[in-house]
């Protein structure tokens, strides 16, 4: 059977069952998190932009914010009957494609803060972050497959990863 | 007051914005290139954040991109954005004359360029608007990058986010006449979270 290819935008979360081919082109200071679950045939990406829904004011998208999205992730995941105790993570993304001097912390450095949340409620929800590729100051574009369990990460200039 | 209110008058307002500080900017990129630099008339209006990358292109085309950073009471980021193929082009107007044949020089004498064109051209725009509100807005220096167009918006759509899941865009292209065709340029003004009030309060249209 031919995987289902989809494509996951800004503050978008997606899962799937086996087969999926779940992409995210152009990735910078967002995050492109996996979660899977390889015995049950499940996984399911998240497009994070931002690391805290309670510095924002209104919160539409639950896939916008790390503290919203990971939750939101697990419930979708949940529903297509996903193991909780079995899920693995794997990530990209979180760069500062911007280097200003002083600019490490404020608005550019969006994406070390990203990964900071993201990783940080992993560890508070006891999922294994087996993989990962972040920070930098280059994009990435991501695709992760039901068929290999493999997060694909192609960067200009670099080599292809496969995680 | 969230972006989803701005009326058409404040929205008028924000266009003359983009029109005198791209006119500024015209003026700035032609007195450095010596050559005439055109400039379609400006947008302003409200997208959904999330749609914000495609008004530019697709998110995996390869841009060059300068970013300054104007501090003060109407912080904001101001990008300058271009076509790879046709920054390198606008470059060489610059630099081709001190072609050499070492590479790595070649793409360090480009950067270099272009950042001085972001520079001025993003200088010009923030002086106008200096200029017009009375606000001393103090300017960073410029910090280029050449990567995905989708890759590059991110931070920009991430600053809008905080504040909601509209985006002004004050849309504002210039036109290089390049040696076949022309070398086309955005500029982007992304307001701090909160200050775009301040500075329609300072236009009397609040």
């Amino acid at each position: 059977m031919k995987p289902q290819s989809v494509h996951v935008g800004m503050a978008e979360l997606v899962a799937l069952r086996h087969p999926a081919l779940l992409v995210t082109l152009g990735l910078g200071s967002c995050i492109g998190l996996v979660l899977y679950d390889e015995a049950n045939r499940i996984a399911g990406l998240v497009h994070i932009m931002l690391p805290d829904s309670r510095q924002s004011r209104n919160e539409t998208k639950p896939g916008k914010f790390a503290d919203t999205a990971l939750p939101a992730l697990l419930a979708e995941l949940n529903k297509l009957g996903a193991s909780r105790s079995r899920l693995k993570a794997k990530m990209a993304g979180g760069a500062q494609m911007f280097n200003l001097p002083g600019s490490g912390q404020g608005l550019l450095a969006v994406g070390n803060r990203n990964i900071e949340a993201t990783k940080n409620l992993l560890a508070q929800l006891n999922i294994p972050l087996v993989a990962s590729d972040t920070g930098g100051n280059k994009g990435r574009s991501i695709e992760f497959s039901t068929e290999t369990w493999v997060l694909t990460v192609k960067t200009l200039g670099k080599s292809v990863q496969m995680l | 007051m969230e972006r989803e209110d701005l009326n058409s008058i404040q929205l008028d307002a924000l266009r003359e914005v983009g029109n005198i500080g791209a006119g500024h900017a015209a003026t700035a990129l032609s007195g450095l290139l010596n050559r005439p630099v055109g400039m379609a008339v400006p947008q302003a209006r409200l997208v959904p954040i999330y749609d914000l990358p495609q008004l530019y292109g697709a998110a995996e085309s390869l841009i060059c991109a300068v970013l300054v950073r104007a501090e003060g009471d109407f912080s904001c980021n101001l990008v300058f954005m271009m076509e790879e193929e046709k920054a390198l082009e606008l470059a060489d107007l610059l630099v081709g004359a001190f072609c050499c044949d070492d590479e790595e020089m070649l793409h360090q004498l480009r950067d270099s360029a272009l950042s001085e064109v972001g520079n001025i051209v993003l200088g010009a725009f923030v002086n106008s608007l200096s200029a017009f509100t009375g606000f001393p807005l103090p300017v960073s220096v410029p910090a280029i990058a050449h990567d995905m167009l989708g890759a590059l918006l991110d931070v920009i759509v991430a600053i809008y986010g905080i504040s909601g899941d509209v985006a002004l865009v004050v849309q504002t292209a210039l036109a290089v006449k390049g040696i076949d065709g022309e070398l086309g340029g955005h500029i982007l003004m992304v307001p701090d979270p909160g200050k775009l009030p301040i500075l329609l309060g300072k236009l009397g249209v609040l």
